[in-house]
């Protein structure tokens, strides 16, 4: 029995209803897909009071598996019209599990001059605060000032300043261990959705007593540990957690995909700069507060996360990931890791992806606001976000809305979310896996680049992308953090065989894939519904007419290949 | 002699003697016999190309090994 707290924000009413579905069971995104298919008007404005937020935990969420309390959170997105399902680590997860809760949905809308709201959920009762104290300030304050108030157990959901302005390339900031909102379910402009409902925060008390329970409790126990045999033996995800996905700075600049001067070239001179040995090299060397290692969520065998500190050894970022350090790094030519950890904060702060932002920065850059390689001129950007000054808002609204505005035709996007950091002319597989996610251009969703055999080719990739599409949207079907796939691609029991030992449902691995499949299906039709269209799958033309120079390729990828990969 | 640098590891860098051309699936196999290790899920770059693992290395070579891993 999986319970869903109703909250509806016009109303203040809230109602608890319970289901036995597998969806349900699954929970992640096998669920937040589901119940926006069901429950969200395709065609709806994603920011009025028909769109609906979920918030999903996972199957084995609360329980002492490994990286299994991700927080998906889905609705219909501002930034690409259609469905969307973002996740974050963090303690939410885990808090929503103790409180019995499979999913908490915030429906409805109230009036536009209402009043900002906290909503708390505790095993007593659901209630409404006042949340106008919080207004304005950024996610670091608004964090500090919730933990102060409900704890620093409580998980708490916040927004930032940006998404209070409905705009775009909001994400949502969810509590890590430390009770710091530093966790982000940061693409497809969430954070808006949760603004247009006037909720500021949504706050899960750490008051839950709901212990999980097991049909078979010892061999739960075995099988949890052998997760973390299973991440401590395979050697990718060893390599996490002495890198984190710093990593790929050197992998990309190989292939020459690494994401430069607003996606032109896929090399950057001085990437050793900025690359993972020089974020290890300078974590170590300043200790203080630095972290090279650190868990998002507990439990995590994996601890993939960072603290990155200023040069007086005090916590400047945390975390700091790969594609940030492209997008707000090498993107804009920027060779210097504490201006990237920087600017880093501040969209923390400001409550705005770092990728759209970084890749609007990069438009803005071309449109001559600022040079490819001025530090200070990228930070200056970032104040705008956060100041919410007319450029800034701008800025805060995505690539393809900052291009659109500042005359750039080269904008990073697919579906008006921006490109993650792989250039996608060097790798057709990743480009394949861009325009044939349905929730906009997005790297995680099928990541293809290291089982291409010739990146630059597109023979082969719509099998590929879509091979990876099932193998990276398993773990977003179960709640689990993506980087476990690494230690279970070729063989799900170990994760399906807790899924029996906790609830005493088997799920065969055909069965299972059926499920991610049947979950894709109904993510392209809610697209579909929403008057998206195959000509709307596409990067702009300039990718297809301009050669990225150090690979000499153009994309050639065409309507009939990408919809083929779209098509299950 | 052909050169294999392992990136982002502690394998670091293996040099062998090679008197005729060999598939890279092959040098990987002497790599992992020469150092006792277990290679898995790589990236092999040479001169800037992807190889495969059919590609032919020489002596002369250097190839660049970076684990297969992803962002996040």
């Amino acid at each position: 029995m999986f319970s869903m707290l109703r909250i509806n924000t016009a109303t203040g009413k809230t109602t608890t209803e319970t289901f036995t579905s597998k969806d349900f069971l699954l929970g992640g995104r096998t669920l937040s897909s589901r119940l926006v298919s069901r429950e969200v008007p395709a065609d709806c404005d994603p920011l009025g009071k028909k769109n609906k937020l979920f918030f999903c935990t996972g199957v084995l969420c609360g329980t002492t598996v490994s990286s299994s309390d991700r927080l998906s959170i889905g609705g219909k997105s501002p930034l690409t019209g259609g469905i969307k399902e973002s996740n974050a680590g963090g303690i939410v997860g885990t808090r929503m599990a103790q409180q019995g809760l499979r999913c908490i949905v915030l429906e409805d809308a109230p009036d536009e001059n209402g009043g900002w709201k906290i909503v708390v959920v505790g095993k007593d009762k659901t209630e409404f605060l006042d949340g106008e104290f919080l207004a304005g300030k950024g996610v670091y304050e608004k964090s500090d000032l919730l933990s102060a108030r409900f704890g620093l157990k409580a998980g708490c959901i916040t927004i930032g300043p940006t998404a209070e302005k409905l705009l775009y390339a909001t994400g949502i900031a969810c509590s890590d261990p430390h009770g710091v909102c530093s966790r982000y379910a940061g693409r497809g402009g969430l954070g808006a959705v949760m603004a247009s409902k006037k909720v500021i925060a949504l706050v899960i008390l750490g008051d839950g007593e709901v212990k999980p329970e097991f049909k078979d409790q010892e061999a739960f126990k075995a099988g949890a540990k052998k997760i973390v045999q299973l991440l401590k033996e395979n050697p990718v995800s060893s390599l996490f957690t002495k890198y984190g996905t710093a990593a790929m700075v050197d992998i990309c600049q190989a292939l020459k995909v690494l994401p430069t001067r607003n996606f032109r070239h896929g090399v950057m001179e001085g990437a050793e700069k900025i690359n993972a040995q020089t974020m290890y090299d300078t974590i170590k060397a300043r200790s203080g507060e630095g972290k090279t290692q650190h868990a998002c969520m507990h439990p995590c065998a994996i601890q993939c996360s960072n603290v990155y500190p200023d040069k007086d050894g005090k916590l400047l970022c945390s975390p700091i990931e790969y594609e940030t350090m492209a997008l707000m790094g090498s993107n804009l030519c920027l060779q210097d890791l504490d201006a990237i950890a920087t600017m880093n904060r501040i969209a923390n702060d400001a409550g705005v992806d770092t990728l759209d932002v970084g890749a609007a920065i990069g438009v803005a850059m071309e449109a001559g606001l600022a040079d490819f390689g001025d530090t200070a001129a990228a930070i200056r950007l970032m104040e705008e976000v956060r100041t919410l000054s007319p450029l800034g808002r701008i800025l805060a609204s995505g690539c393809k809305i900052a291009a659109k505005v500042l005359g750039v035709r080269h904008a990073p996007h697919v579906l008006g979310q921006a490109i993650p950091a792989y250039e996608p002319r060097g790798t057709k597989g990743m480009a394949m896996t861009y325009l044939s996610s349905p929730m906009g251009a997005d790297h995680t969703f099928g990541f293809t680049l290291r089982d291409e055999e010739v990146p630059t080719s597109k023979e082969g990739k719509v099998a590929l992308s879509k091979k990876i599409q099932v193998i990276g949207s398993r773990m977003d079907a179960m709640g689990m953090c993506n980087f476990v796939r690494y230690s279970v691609r070729d063989d799900m029991t170990p994760l399906l065989d807790l899924v029996r030992f906790r609830y005493g449902v088997a799920i065969s691995e055909e069965e299972f894939d059926d499920i991610v499949k049947e979950t894709l299906r109904i993510e392209h039709q809610f697209n579909l519904d929403a008057g998206i269209t195959a000509k709307d799958y596409r990067f702009t033309e300039t990718f297809y007419e301009q050669a990225q120079s150090e690979t000499g390729e153009k994309m050639d990828i065409t309507d009939e290949e990408s919809a083929l990969a779209r098509k299950w | 002699m052909v050169s294999v640098n392992f990136k982002l590891s502690d394998i670091g860098r293996i040099e062998i003697r090679l008197d005729r051309q060999l598939t890279l699936a092959t040098l990987l196999e002497l790599c992992e016999k020469q150092a006792g290790i277990d290679l898995w899920g790589i990236i092999a770059i040479r001169r800037g190309q992807v190889l495969t693992k059919n590609s032919l290395v020489e002596d002369g070579d250097e190839i660049d090994i970076f684990p297969a891993i992803s962002g996040g």
